[in-house]
């Protein structure tokens, strides 16, 4: 039978729906913004009103990826010809690349900062759901002693705003000399992931029935090996769920990479900004290098996305 | 050839003593259940015999070698579990092929023994689909092969057939007698349906509170119970069961129930056989085939109103007022024409049990 709609729920439906599509366009003006202003023109990123309309370049990108110099002189005709298309668009713009010596390319500071943000964030994604998945396990499966009090110490770690910890955290890895390392961003990153990790781990872990274990088990398997072949496989949605969060903390974070770190072990987040401050801020190197930070999480998130949709409904968020 | 023996079993859930002193020999080839209510300590035991569950106290021993130290993986017995258990990332052929993958077989080992397995159990279309696919019969099915693919010592069996309804759990009760005709391996079942035990068991084990209460065939705790809770949880019907008195008559013994104003006839025999028991402190127990009736006077024959009228198609039950008690009949389908209805009951001494109200005990009386 169908259901009959009055006038006002059929009014209030599409209010809903132009709500929707407003809050929508809230959310994705700053990425198209960021995206866009990748594409354009210099002379075209900070115009008023805004260009909406124009001829997308390729330029933002060359220049974020090299190191480059005003150019005091045109180059020659020769030169220009001479040069490679991803070099005239920087000519066209009125620098040059730098080249070393022997002639080769300069790369700037950003491709070392988004590989250091990559190996970052995915060890140290690999390591908190590793480490939260078998801590959720063994909270879940086996009587702990203090079970309540320990899981409510773990998440009593993400109480405080973690930059609290920042100057003290600063002064022991100088000591210890975990400072501007991989290391020892990824030892701070995992440690604030764990909590979060161990928590939505425990909800996932909980929903499997134990009886699958318990067959495996019985069908002559150790209980590692139960583990192994049967628990992780059924985990697979609530780990994927947790590792797209724990992904998107590291990956974003920003005051303790910006303290931590200053050359060898910068990660992206606080080299990006960085570049305002040398010379006349570029807008477009700045939102390519913004378009191409987003772009990892961006396509995780969305390899996931069926294993996180339904984490959100049948995982720990559900409870 | 397999025989399990459990030696002074106990089992505690902190201080809630779950199995108590449990002593059971179970034979080559045979099949028992082990019946009980909710909470009775069945599926405990049969977890405790699995390797899933320690024991506080006793021995396990499988074919006299005491188990109880070892892991579930080396005691080489399989589980049938309620909730069937499949694991849903693999289809039905891998969840067959799963426990042989332990033994490491070669490929080809495991492929003929799952399609054999596979063939008896009449699911070899199924084999590439996954478990949740599959209908709860076909479920159970594929549980029972993934237990009998690897050819374990022993079957235990928790509840398989209870999550299905009442016309699948008839005809899989029935396959999994046929397969057990024909496998032949020894086998623990349990469960809290007892037309499920008395329709499969070689022996049926009544637990109650953690105790073994009776260990017997079906006919035996049937026609035998040894106490008043295995009398009333045998049997559907239940069993009828009321205070009784006995005084002797001239040739004769009256058996008064509760608070009647005349007793049943008895043969004079029952006296000596109750041993003094007589004078208070006797329950009498009678399933309702016990109770006899008829429509016109006889003698022994008490006269008794129909009260309710429950008919079951093939029979009734129905309720006769004696008394302030109620003592239910088995009787032909149409017998009693309704409520208020006046006809003559009597109880045939054949089938009565007379138990010690205090501890419960069948008085084993047997006329």
């Amino acid at each position: 039978m169908a259901a009959v709609r009055t006038s006002s729920e059929v009014a209030f439906n599409r209010v809903a729906i132009v709500a929707v599509l407003v809050v929508t366009i809230i959310f994705l003006a700053p990425i198209y913004w960021i995206a866009s202003t990748a594409f354009k023109p210099r002379n075209l990123a900070t115009t008023i009103p805004p260009t909406v309309v124009f001829q997308p370049e390729i330029s933002p990108f060359v220049k974020l990826f090299t190191k480059r110099s005003q150019l005091r002189t045109p180059p020659t005709p020769e030169e220009y010809a001479a040069a490679p298309w991803w070099e005239r668009v920087v000519f066209d713009g009125g620098e040059k690349i730098v080249r070393d010596g022997k002639g080769e390319v300069q790369w700037s500071g950003y491709p070392n900062r988004f590989m250091n943000s990559l190996i970052i964030a995915i060890t140290s994604t690999v390591l908190a759901v590793g480490m939260g998945t078998f801590t959720a396990y063994g909270f879940s499966r086996f009587k702990v002693k203090g079970e309540a009090d320990l899981l409510f110490f773990i998440l009593s770690t993400r109480m405080l705003p973690p930059v609290v910890v920042a100057i003290p955290m600063f002064l022991m890895y100088r000591a210890v000399g975990l400072n501007d390392s991989h290391i020892g961003l990824i030892i701070l990153y995992t440690a604030f992931n764990l909590s979060f990790s161990v928590w939505l781990m425990k909800g996932f872990m909980d929903e499997i029935p134990k009886e699958y274990e318990e067959a495996a088990l019985v069908d002559g398997y150790t209980r590692m090996e139960a583990f192994f072949k049967i628990v992780l496989p059924e985990a697979a949605t609530g780990i994927a769920a947790t590792a797209v969060f724990c992904f998107i903390t590291a990956w974003n974070e920003y005051a303790f990479a910006l303290i931590m770190t200053n050359r060898r072990a910068q990660t992206a987040p606080p080299f990006i900004p960085s570049q305002v401050g040398s010379g006349l801020p570029d807008w477009t190197v700045i939102a390519a290098g913004t378009f191409l930070f987003l772009l990892p999480v961006a396509i995780f998130t969305f390899l996931l996305r069926n294993h996180l949709l339904r984490g959100m409904s049948f995982g720990a968020i559900r409870k | 050839m397999t025989q399990i023996e459990l030696r002074g079993v106990q089992k505690f859930f902190g201080a809630v003593q779950v199995i108590k002193d449990l002593n059971l020999k179970i034979a080559d080839n045979e099949f028992i259940v082990l019946l009980g209510q909710s909470g009775c300590g069945k599926t405990t035991t049969l977890r405790a015999v699995a390797g899933l569950e320690t024991i506080d106290e006793g021995d396990i021993l499988i074919d006299g070698k005491p188990v109880q130290h070892l892991k579930a993986a080396d005691r080489d017995i399989a589980m049938v579990f309620q909730s069937f258990s499949l694991y849903p990332h693999m289809s039905v052929y891998e969840n067959i092929a799963f426990p042989l993958r332990a033994t490491r077989k070669s490929k080809s080992e495991i492929d003929s023994e799952v399609r054999s397995v596979a063939r008896t159990l009449q699911i070899s279309d199924l084999l590439g689909k996954k478990p949740s696919a599959l209908s709860g019969g076909d479920m159970q099915r594929v549980a029972i092969g993934r237990a009998l693919v690897r050819r374990p010592k022993a079957m235990l069996m928790d509840e398989p057939i209870g999550a299905l309804d009442a016309k699948l759990r008839e005809e899989m009760r029935a396959e999994i007698k046929r397969l057990h005709i024909k496998q032949g391996s020894t086998t623990i079942y349990v469960t809290h349906d007892q037309i499920e035990a008395m329709s499969l068991a070689d022996r049926i084990v009544i637990m109650h509170e953690g105790v073994l209460q009776q260990v017997g065939t079906p006919d035996e705790v049937y026609s035998r119970p040894a106490n008043l809770f295995v009398a009333q949880f045998v049997g559907s019907p239940v069993m009828n069961v009321a205070d009784a008195a006995v005084t002797e008559k001239a040739s004769s013994a009256s058996v008064t129930v509760g608070d009647a104003a005349a007793g049943f006839e008895f043969p004079n025999a029952l006296l000596s056989k109750l041993n003094g028991h007589a004078g208070g402190q006797l329950a009498l127990g009678i399933r309702p085939e016990g109770v006899l009736i008829r429509r016109d006077a006889a003698d022994g024959f008490l006269p008794v109103e129909t009260q309710i009228v429950e008919p079951l198609g093939s029979f009734d039950i129905v309720d006769l007022k004696v008394g302030s008690k109620m003592l239910r009949a088995r009787t032909k389908s149409g017998f009693v024409s309704g409520p208020g209805e006046k006809v003559f009951a009597r109880i045939d001494p054949t089938q009565a049990h007379f138990f010690d109200k205090a501890s419960g005990k069948s008085l084993e009386v047997r006329l």
